[in-house]
């Protein structure tokens, strides 16, 4: 079975959260479709869709994971708010893993357009939002962190779960992991509990991968841009 | 540990080298227009002409014809052997899910309970019914009669159905499933199969047959396989997906074959795409060379 | 901000007050190596625990950790009305609930986002304690409240849902005991406040920092619950592990005292009951 999620971002102009005036927003909205599970149908999908935004917002919940000061524009009154949209089209496994590379990989090719502040004469300000399609700013993305799940079937713990070893295991752990090997996120999930002696072993191995698969992501990203493809449609 | 990560541009574009099969046709075309013949499954007839309705192969027996779908359901038959996995118990009787239309059913009075097969079977086996198959419990059997609604009644009156034990379940079409003489199999590398002929294949690493019939298949081992056997049935399971990826028909050879074929690869390369073509190309070329 | 359609909103151009408070980097340490409430950086606030302050529950908990407070209440195992499946494991219900005037701003009334995720951190934690298979095709129900957040209200939560179940006499394998941590570059503060919780960053802090909470049975040495956040290193988490788990045998020294108490309590209640109605 395939896990297929498609991530769009959306940015806005908005006001500040009043805790954090001169910081960007950044939201994390899941939609798991009846298209991936008929179970999903109506409010069916709606716990698995928070828990996976939830894990998003406490993995980039550090203000180094994404240079939020940069997405402020007027300080107190306009900021980039930035809507991350996640839609789950089939999941076999590892969703969560899987959504944190498609924002991941979203963000890289996300492109905010160049804002200008005049200041008139009364003292007001007016913001001048650029029109044209090459005057945009990339997101500084190298923080950015990739979720490495780990889940216990029996004793032992599996990376990429499959939808069957997800069935036999009670107990996850995710690992939120930067390029530079920093953990931004730690979470338990399921019902079953861990050692402690496991969770120190866990965490070295979610590092080494997590490590291991934001330099893939990002080489791939960038070879992605670079290559002239003749595309036949929008998934091949 | 090493990562892979591949665009959806570096995919591999499978390219077709086989002939293509005689007769498809999709809805609505017009299969014939002579009324001599009679009209089968996935057909219908509107203005004298005999008109598919679903996208298949036109199979033809005598004056029968029908259309064959390639992704289908599963249309019991009598004495076909299928895997199963128990939805709910009722009323002296397991509902069981066989990737039919809907679900099937096996009786109380059509298994082997533990004890001998001449039992007959009390209002304590009654209560009990969830000791020997609860919810969730995989299974193999035999279909003993079909209803008329298209539901099945299976029986496990032999003993090698019954519960199965620890092993992996891969869900492939029905249309894939070779009709043999027989379903289980015991191949040398060391696993058993059983190739149900809904599109249910159980792996299973080769268990002693005693142990299997004195229990009467109710005992399960949940003893821990060693890790070279569950390679094997890992990479059994791969094969069998690749196989299926590629459509072939799916028999103890060619699941010989394609274990074979894949020996030169790590098991889990198995799962990439260019590897499985690879596989099945080689299992189709062995197919050809030996005439089958 | 979510509009709350039951209040009038200000004028167009509206700031919130909090806009205007001076933000202001405290050291979390002062000179003599203590901490706002002068506490050391391994300290644990005095803590209050007391059962049975809801007569209506099945059982119930409050706890204090200074202006920390959380108030549990548990109740059933009751049958499962709609059950989708046949499932021998009894099922929890969890609710984690923050009182409209026990944060710096007000919380709604309708649970947000932030509530429905600790709600679940909270079943999560809880399931791996409690004997689910001792109540089959029933559910339990446990509802907490903070009353007021002066930082680490999850872990209080935890160690009082804990405390709730025991008190309604539900079968569990051990106590679960819960506790946080303030991670701030080689700063490890235990069961930290509010300001510390919750400290403004540094646009671009470059150290370790992060928060750590840690739901624990400390008899049977199983994690139920880890959640973190922020920037650590492993070896980091792996130390303030050691020393989270530290920190909860400490509070579960303190939790069993109250349990027993509690349980004494209630037989010198029976007690007299017992006499008087032979009197």
């Amino acid at each position: 079975a395939n896990t297929d999620v498609l991530v769009g971002v959306k940015a806005e102009l908005d006001a500040p959260e009043s805790s954090q005036p001169n910081r960007g927003r950044l939201e994390f909205f899941v939609d798991c479709t009846a298209n991936a599970d008929p179970e999903f149908e109506g409010r069916g999908g709606e716990d698995l869709a928070l828990g996976i935004s939830s894990a998003l917002s406490q993995a980039f919940s550090s203000s180094n994971c994404l240079d939020l000061c940069s997405l402020c524009v007027l300080p107190g009154q306009q900021v980039w708010l930035l809507y991350v949209d996640v839609l789950i089209l089939e999941c076999g496994g590892s969703l969560l893993d899987a959504v944190s590379l498609a924002v991941k990989a979203a963000l890289m090719n996300t492109k905010i357009p160049a804002v200008t502040v005049n200041t008139t004469e009364e003292g007001s300000s007016e913001i001048e939002v650029s029109d044209d399609p090459y005057d945009v700013n990339n997101l500084e993305v190298s923080k950015v962190p990739c979720i490495v799940t780990l889940t216990r079937v029996g004793h032992q713990f599996v990376v990429d779960a499959t939808k069957e070893e997800q069935a036999c295991s009670i107990g996850h752990l995710s690992v939120a992991v930067t390029e530079s090997g920093s953990l931004t996120a730690v979470r338990k999930t399921g019902s079953g509990s861990l050692h402690p002696e496991s969770i120190l072993d866990i965490l070295q191995t979610a590092q080494e991968i997590g490590i291991n698969l934001n330099q893939q992501l990002v080489e791939k990203v960038k070879l992605e841009s670079s290559v002239k493809k003749d595309r036949r449609g929008f998934l091949t | 540990m090493a990562v892979e990560i591949r665009l959806t541009c570096e995919k591999p574009r499978e390219e077709f080298q086989f002939e293509r099969p005689k007769h498809l046709v999709t809805p609505g075309d017009i299969i014939t227009s002579d009324t001599g013949f009679m009209r089968g499954h996935g057909t219908y007839v509107e203005e004298e002409n005999l008109v598919a309705s679903v996208a298949g192969i036109v199979e033809r027996v005598n004056k029968l014809v029908s259309v064959r779908p390639l992704k289908t359901r599963y249309n019991g038959e009598i004495g076909d052997v299928v895997v199963g996995r128990i939805t709910e118990v009722q009323q002296r009787r397991w509902k069981v899910e066989t990737n039919s239309r809907l679900d099937s059913v096996l009786l109380l009075s059509s298994v082997n309970l533990p004890g001998g097969e001449l039992r007959r079977k009390t209002a304590e086996d009654e209560l009990a019914m969830r000791k020997y198959l609860a919810e969730g419990d995989p299974i193999s059997a035999e279909v003993q009669s079909v209803f008329s609604d298209g539901s099945l009644s299976l029986h496990t009156r032999s003993l090698k159905y019954g519960k199965l034990s620890q092993g992996t379940l891969v869900l492939v079409s029905p249309s894939l499933i070779k009709r043999r003489k027989t379903h289980f199999h015991n191949l040398p590398c060391g696993a058993r199969i059983i190739l149900g002929n809904n599109g249910y294949i159980w792996i299973s690493p080769t268990v002693d047959e005693d142990v299997n019939e004195s229990t009467g298949g109710f005992i399960q081992n949940l003893e821990l396989v060693p890790l070279t056997d569950r390679e094997t049935v890992a990479r059994l399971r791969n094969c069998i997906l690749a196989l299926a990826r590629h459509r072939l028909l799916l028999y103890d050879t060619t699941i010989l074959y394609s274990y074979e074929a894949s020996l030169r690869h790590q098991c889990k390369d198995i799962m990439k795409p260019e590897v499985m073509l690879e596989i099945s190309q080689l299992v189709r070329q062995r197919l050809e060379i030996e005439g089958l | 901000m979510p509009l709350d359609g039951k209040r009038i909103c200000g004028p167009e151009g509206t700031k919130s007050p909090l806009l205007f408070i001076p933000k202001k980097q405290t050291n979390l340490l002062d000179d003599n190596r203590k901490r706002t409430d002068g506490r050391h950086a391994e300290d644990l606030r005095p803590l209050f625990l007391r059962l049975g302050i809801n007569s209506q529950a099945r059982g119930s908990a409050y706890i204090e950790m200074n202006r920390t407070k959380v108030v549990a209440t548990v109740y059933g195992p009751r049958e499962i009305q709609r059950r989708r499946e046949f499932d021998m494991k009894g099922q929890l219900l969890c609710e984690f609930k923050f009182a409209p005037f026990s944060c710096k701003v007000r919380r709604q009334y309708q649970p947000d986002n932030e509530e429905k995720a600790l709600s679940s951190v909270l079943r999560e934690t809880l399931e791996p304690v409690v004997c689910l298979h001792k109540f089959p095709k029933s559910r339990v129900d446990i509802f907490v409240l903070v009353l007021e957040n002066d930082g680490s209200a999850l872990a209080a939560a935890i160690t009082c849902a804990g405390a709730a179940l025991v008190d309604a006499g539900i079968d569990m394998y051990d106590v679960v005991i819960g506790c946080g941590l303030r991670q701030d570059e080689a700063t490890t503060l235990v069961d930290p406040v509010y300001e510390e919780e919750y400290r403004p960053e540094d646009n671009h802090q470059s150290g370790e920092h992060g928060n750590m909470v840690l739901g624990f049975m400390p008899l049977l040495q199983q994690v139920a619950a880890l959640q973190c956040d922020g920037e650590l290193q492993p070896k980091t988490v792996s130390a303030a592990l050691g020393m989270l788990m530290e920190s909860c045998y400490g509070i579960y020294s303190i939790v069993q005292e109250c349990l027993t108490e509690s349980l004494k309590n209630k037989l010198k209640k029976r007690e007299k009951d017992v006499t008087k109605v032979i009197s």
